[in-house]
């Protein structure tokens, strides 16, 4: 299992889900994308579609307003 | 619903997030110095102070709720997701029953009142807001956030739409100033609409009621049938 991490601190909506998409593209299936954000709309947008997608999804706050969101490849 | 993966992830991260640092001083100056100009605005101004309250529960609930208008008509262009849309439409049919409240308590049965006159921002339709909604929505979804959106996330520590704010300003100053040039050209020849002026009261709100519960539905079948950006 891979983990590929990427960086969307200071960045607005859409950019980070924008981001993860195309990181999620070229990775394959059980690989762990973790994004680290601090716009938090990005967990509400990012998580949503992630689980819409079927992908296993879950976020952490890692320090004061800076979270990290793991997506797991499923498909 | 996660899975051991992440779980493991989350745990090995967290391990090293020694907790929120605290924030009760600061949550307390602002406090007061919230208080504080509730009090001044009660004693000069009874409205203003109304209006000051409003404000703050609704910036409050805006954070909380991550209640974002760009979003909710961003996401289901892109991402096929209408969940923040339909909070919007469920905001305006609670909205389309307190208008009617207000505005038939002000009309007093009269119903062929001057439009100026009722309660509720009603404006003069035509080009300009077709115009002017075109305009507003590229400009959102580029920066990131409508007005209040903006407003919230700068308020919640989000550097970027400090930036965003001052275009904001910018814009609007401009458009005060060049507004007497558009009103020439488009606003003053555009009628301005009040729907029950021809159907009356109750109709016409029961009709604007029922065509946002069509929408609504409309919006959750988009959502379910929907997967734009699929992989």
């Amino acid at each position: 299992m891979a983990e590929v991490r990427i960086d969307c601190m200071y960045e607005a909506c859409p950019i980070p889900l924008i981001k993860a998409l195309k990181k999620l593209n070229n990775m394959k299936i059980g690989d762990v994308l973790i994004m680290e954000t601090d716009h938090s709309c990005s967990i509400t947008n990012v998580i949503e579609w992630a689980k819409k997608q079927g992908h296993e999804v879950d976020y952490a706050e890692v320090a004061d307003g800076e979270w990290e969101i793991y997506i797991e490849k499923r498909r | 619903m996660s899975s051991s993966k992440i779980q493991e992830l989350k745990k090995n991260r967290q391990l090293n997030y020694k907790g929120k640092k605290n924030q009760l001083k600061y949550g307390l100056i602002f406090i007061m110095i919230v208080s504080f100009i509730y009090l001044y605005l009660f004693r000069n101004n009874f409205i203003y102070s109304i209006i000051w309250l409003l404000g703050l529960f609704i910036g409050f609930t805006l954070q909380k709720s991550r209640f974002c208008f760009t979003a909710s008509f961003r996401d289901p262009i892109m991402v096929g997701s209408t969940s923040i849309f339909k909070a919007v439409i469920i905001a305006f049919i609670i909205s389309t029953v307190g208008f009617a409240i207000i505005q038939y308590k002000s009309l007093g049965g009269n119903i062929d009142t001057d439009i100026m006159k009722i309660p509720g921002q009603i404006a003069p339709v035509g080009v300009h807001t077709a115009l002017g909604a075109i305009l507003f929505g590229i400009g959102m979804v580029i920066a990131g956030g409508c007005a209040s959106g903006t407003l919230m996330r700068i308020g919640e520590g989000f550097i970027l739409q400090l930036i965003v704010l001052i275009g904001f300003v910018i814009g609007t100053l401009l458009g005060a100033r060049h507004f007497e040039f558009w009103d020439k050209l488009f606003i003053s020849k555009s009628p301005a609409i009040y729907i029950p002026h021809y159907l009356g009261f109750p109709l016409s709100i029961t009709i604007q009621i029922l065509v946002l519960i069509i929408l609504y539905y409309i919006a959750d079948w988009y959502d379910k049938n929907n997967n734009m950006m699929a992989m």
